[in-house]
């Protein structure tokens, strides 16, 4: 297993194909507010830019979140990272994986890129200090071959932040 | 002891609750050894537990416990007297709902009941409704109801879809979720499940609290709708209210009487209708006499067959 997730990288089902196309003009009715998705012609990965909610420590920053489906999406949950340069936030590692039950364990069919991408600004916008989670540097290393967060046993942090 | 297995393989798929960061330095602890492991844990459990395996006498049920507490055995003996069989789902956070599936669609086939079908099809028309005025986007739900309508019209026969009780087996089988398949119908129910729940908070939130000490939102979205997340009463209660079919289930544990005679409780969920505004007397109802019986065990829900 050198890790790159493969099954992300297989091309989306019909059924995929179909889920994403109708979250797309979904979205691009009713965005969720906070972001932009520059809509391109790859259905399977989405790149998002996030802007930190006013009042909140990220207020006036912008972020990018890549999204990448996998061929049994929404069966199977989406590969969601920030891309560089993370935010620095106790649940985000430096190399822009994301401690977030909803995106593995806890991840459902009934959810959308809007409802995870509200989730990602709520955490960010809950977080009263930026700093990297504690095991940053072991994580990150460990990391190194390229391996996707999906295939990490996460462990989840306090659902405050 | 079969069944002590099944218990060790749900445990080990909740391990990543337990990874403590602060023990397990990530150098010398691999996590994609670990997943390549479990997944070959999962791919036995595979082979050896079928979603649903075939239909054995009660008998198989007490060898399972033949060197273990005799109370389970004395209630067994009693469950033999009302009880012939049992099938065996596996044990992977999803076996009560695709027992409840299983079972139903199996009491369609024999039944051959149309009346039942147009009834309970127009049960999901009103689940349908709840999700959207719940705010779900169709898009989220609408694959999953149209495979279980599709199931259902597939038990009826002399449509050109039909299918024998064999293909039934095999179909409830199928591990792929590629073609959303059967495995994937088990969201069907969990989408139903959910909608009534949170159509009936303020009915459903004392009991959630009492379980998990959340909100009935947050209950919904971590316990309900992801697939492998087990099922408990207010589960049970839900989806038999919103499809308006009642269930039994049979505990087997090792409680016993007070005057030392050995009885197996049982409960039904007998669904509320919209028609009977009255309160809800499950249980006690005289004349309900559930087709789908399910036998639980502390973690675990099977199918049980009647006489």
């Amino acid at each position: 297993m050198t890790g790159s997730s493969a099954s992300s990288r297989k091309v989306l089902s019909k059924i995929a194909t179909n889920r994403l196309q109708k979250e797309l003009v979904e979205w691009q009715v009713n965005p969720p507010s906070g972001f932009l998705h520059k809509v391109t012609d790859n259905l399977q990965r989405w790149v998002i830019e996030v802007y930190g909610a006013q009042g909140t420590i990220y207020a006036g920053e912008k972020y990018q979140l890549q999204v990448d489906f996998p061929e049994h999406y929404p069966m199977e949950a989406p590969q969601v990272i920030f891309l560089h340069p993370a935010p620095l936030h106790p649940h985000i590692y430096s190399n822009g994986h994301i401690c977030l039950d909803i995106l593995y364990d806890s991840w459902s069919p009934a959810m959308t890129v809007s409802s995870i991408c509200i989730s990602i600004l709520s955490m960010l916008s809950s977080s009263t200090v930026k700093e990297r989670p504690e095991d940053n540097d072991r994580y990150v290393k460990n990391c190194r071959n390229g391996r996707s967060p999906k295939e990490t046993r996460w462990w989840f942090h306090d659902d405050k932040v | 002891m079969q069944n002590n297995q099944e218990d060790e393989i749900q445990t080990t798929s909740h391990q990543p609750h337990d990874h403590d960061v602060n023990d397990n330095d990530w150098s010398n602890y691999k996590d994609s050894d670990v997943m390549q492991q479990h997944s070959a844990i999962l791919e036995q459990d595979a082979a050896k537990f079928p979603f649903v395996g075939d239909k054995e006498p009660l008998s198989s049920l007490a060898n399972e416990y033949k060197s273990g507490s005799p109370i389970l055995l004395e209630k067994i003996e009693v469950l033999s007297k009302e009880y012939a069989g049992i099938r065996r789902t596996r044990g992977d956070g999803n076996c009560f709902f695709r027992s409840f599936m299983f079972s139903y669609l199996e009491h369609i086939i024999e039944s051959q009941d149309k009346a039942e079908v147009e009834r309970i099809k127009t049960s999901v028309e009103k689940c349908r409704k709840t999700l959207q005025s719940l705010g779900y986007a169709d898009f989220t739900f609408e694959d999953f109801f149209s495979l279980f309508i599709e199931q259902l019209e597939s038990v009826l026969q002399g449509n050109e879809d039909s299918i024998s009780h064999d293909e039934l087996i095999v179909r409830s089988r199928d591990q792929s979720v590629s073609d959303y398949g059967y495995y994937a119908v088990v969201m069907f129910f969990r989408f139903v499940t959910s909608g009534e729940i949170k159509k009936r908070s303020e009915f459903f939130e004392p009991f959630i609290l009492g379980l998990s000490n959340t909100t009935v939102e947050q209950f919904c979205k971590t316990s309900v709708e992801p697939m492998g997340e087990e099922s408990d009463h207010v589960h049970i209660t839900a989806l038999s209210d919103a499809l308006g079919v009642p269930i039994r289930v049979v505990y087997l544990d090792r409680s016993s009487c007070d005057n030392g005679s050995v009885s197996v409780n049982h409960h039904d969920f007998v669904p509320v209708s919209d028609d009977t505004p009255n309160d809800k007397t499950s249980g006690s109802g005289s004349e309900t006499n559930p087709f789908i019986v399910l036998l639980y065990r502390p973690g675990h829900y099977d199918i049980l067959y009647k006489k």
